[in-house]
């Protein structure tokens, strides 16, 4: 076949479904991928399995699933998503129930198990594998026996193996975002896995859809104020053949493409432009261009790729202490005085109690609690602020030590300096995930692609 | 010469790998690249956020779409759940990063 058309659905867990449903409706897609993994969501997603082991997927893709599903089917749009996380299975579930009622007769579920290798630790460390940290920071052994997950960010095959087995929805765990825009493009085009310009391409079509509006003139600093009809956003699409490859978006909707939206997304997240490193290719993009080529139209050029590594990202979460936030609110005037001045007066409390912390923030709300020591702050405006909201959040090693402040805030409405005013309930101390990326040689990994047909 | 913010010149969007935050930043209009090339060194940025970003800077340059990518290190007060910062993800590092204020030519319009 000659040309692709893609969209992108879903840029994170908690996305809304809007855009994905209005493609589906409008565009003229073979394909729609969504991507709902950030980096810390496979680690929430082993959280929540432990306490329900029905949970642990992304719940919201059925949601979407249902919306849209039959008319995909209908229209021959084939579907993939990484909304499996950590359990495909449940997830496959859900969407055969969901075909099952809509009478999707014929419909094949594909899915890929096995990128989950949290059992599998042992045995690796056992074989020489070190577990190197990639951040270079840490040793393994005090973090091994905390571990709550360990998935491997995998490429195209697995995902490409249930497409070409007629795979009409394909559901993963940690697939990369843009792999599972990548095995499509690869499915309908007949790229050859070594040819590195072409799987660079469809990586960096990925790239530019899998945070969906983000994509399209959302988060968009160049020119917010023109986007059109921001509460309508498009999500952007990916049109390739063998020698173009634009981005645009589903017709009669909000949003923008234009080459400064594409720009900003181009290199969000990437590091070194020249060898963006993925498990399919390492991509080129430091001579990449970007034209506007119509409206609503960009056109993409001279991507390039390389022969892809040896290596696979293997991403571990672990038990990395507790923390809670708590604030309050304070108003003209001095309201930023009186908000240090009730701050000194909680870290007194907070020495007497002997409180251990591993890190400590004290920021003040609508004064420096983003920009942080680069915010603007003149004193005489200071003096003058409407209002303020004090923020002291710890890190601590124990529970216990995180609940010695949470009692802390709300007494200072009536004990502290005058209209403090306490807000959101007492704070809820929340467990820390922490992060270890490493690598692992390619052939600790084995993935099976299933198929699944509703009859 | 004027002292103006970067983000009159430029525009650009922050993301975030762990403790790694990276900015990519382009010039609004192409003349002004080298301008930005000049002044908005990895030493600068590294100077410019001082104790906000405790690793090192590194900047590529890609003058095909007048732009660059500061990737910063240790940036994020220890990256995912880790940091206590009520902006953990940085999205606003992106802004932070183009409030810096660089010296603009009077005659360069």
């Amino acid at each position: 076949m000659d040309k692709v058309i893609i969209g992108g659905g879903q840029g994170f867990w908690g996305d809304s479904n809007d855009a994905a449903i209005h493609m589906v409706h409008t565009a003229p897609l073979d394909y729609m991928a969504c991507d709902y993994l950030a980096e810390l969501t496979l680690s929430i997603m082993a959280r929540q399995k432990i306490k329900n082991p029905a949970a642990g997927f992304a719940r919201d893709f059925l949601g979407l699933y249902k919306a849209c599903g039959e008319e995909a089917f209908r229209k021959n749009i084939g579907i993939l998503t990484n909304a499996g996380g950590m359990n495909i299975e449940g997830c496959v579930d859900g969407i055969r129930q969901i075909a099952e009622e809509k009478g999707l007769h014929g419909l094949k579920i594909g899915y890929v198990t096995g990128d989950d290798l949290t059992a599998d630790i042992p045995r690796l460390l056992a074989e020489g594998v070190d577990f190197k940290n990639i951040d270079d920071v840490g040793d393994f052994n005090e973090i091994k026996d905390k571990i709550f997950n360990a998935n491997v960010y995998f490429g195209h095959e697995p995902t490409l193996a249930c497409l070409e087995q007629g795979a009409n929805v394909v559901i993963t765990g940690r697939s990369t975002d843009s792999a599972l825009f990548l095995a499509p493009c690869m499915h309908k085009m007949g790229w050859a896995p070594d040819d590195w310009n072409n799987l660079a391409r469809g990586i960096m079509a990925g790239h530019l859809l899998e945070c969906g509006g983000q994509g399209a003139g959302g988060n968009y600093d160049y020119g917010w104020r023109d986007v059109p009809r921001m509460d309508e956003l498009g999500f952007p699409i990916a049109e390739i053949t063998p020698d173009s490859f634009h981005i645009t978006k589903a017709p009669d909707c909000g949003g923008i493409i234009c080459e400064q939206s594409c720009k900003e997304q181009f290199l969000y997240e990437v590091h070194d432009p020249a060898n963006y490193i993925t498990p399919d290719v390492v991509v080129d993009i430091s001579n990449a261009t970007l034209t506007q080529d119509g409206e609503n139209r960009v056109r993409v050029g001279n991507v390039k790729g390389k022969q892809r590594p040896d290596t696979l990202k293997l991403s571990i979460g672990y038990h990395a202490g507790f923390k809670v936030a708590g604030m309050l609110s304070f108003a003209w005037p001095d309201a930023y005085e009186k908000a240090q001045y009730a701050a000194e007066i909680i870290m007194k409390k907070m020495k007497r109690k002997g409180l251990q912390y591993e890190d400590i923030r004290i920021d003040y709300i609508g004064l420096n609690a983003l920009h942080l020591d680069v915010a603007e702050i003149d004193p005489k405006e200071v003096k003058d602020l409407n209002e303020v909201v004090l923020r002291i959040a710890i890190r601590t090693k124990t529970k216990e030590e995180c609940a010695k402040i949470v009692p802390e805030f709300a007494p200072l409405q009536l004990n502290g300096p005058p209209g403090a005013s306490f807000f959101g309930g007492r704070a809820h101390i929340q467990e820390v995930i922490g992060l270890w990326p490493t690598l692992i040689p390619r052939d600790a990994l084995h993935l099976k692609s299933n198929i699944l047909e509703i009859k | 010469m004027a002292k103006i913010y970067l983000n009159q010149i430029a525009h650009g969007r922050s993301g975030d790998k762990g403790d790694t935050s990276n900015v990519c930043v382009f010039a609004k209009d192409p003349k002004d690249y080298e301008l930005i090339k000049e002044q908005v060194t990895p030493e600068k940025v590294k100077e410019y956020f001082g104790n906000m970003v405790k690793g090192e800077v590194t900047r590529y340059e890609v003058p095909s779409l007048n732009g660059f990518n500061f990737v910063m290190k240790h940036a994020l007060g220890g990256g995912a759940t880790h940091s206590l910062r009520l902006d953990s993800l940085g999205k606003s590092m992106g802004s932070a990063f183009l409030r810096m204020k660089i010296d603009y030519p009077d005659d360069a319009e």
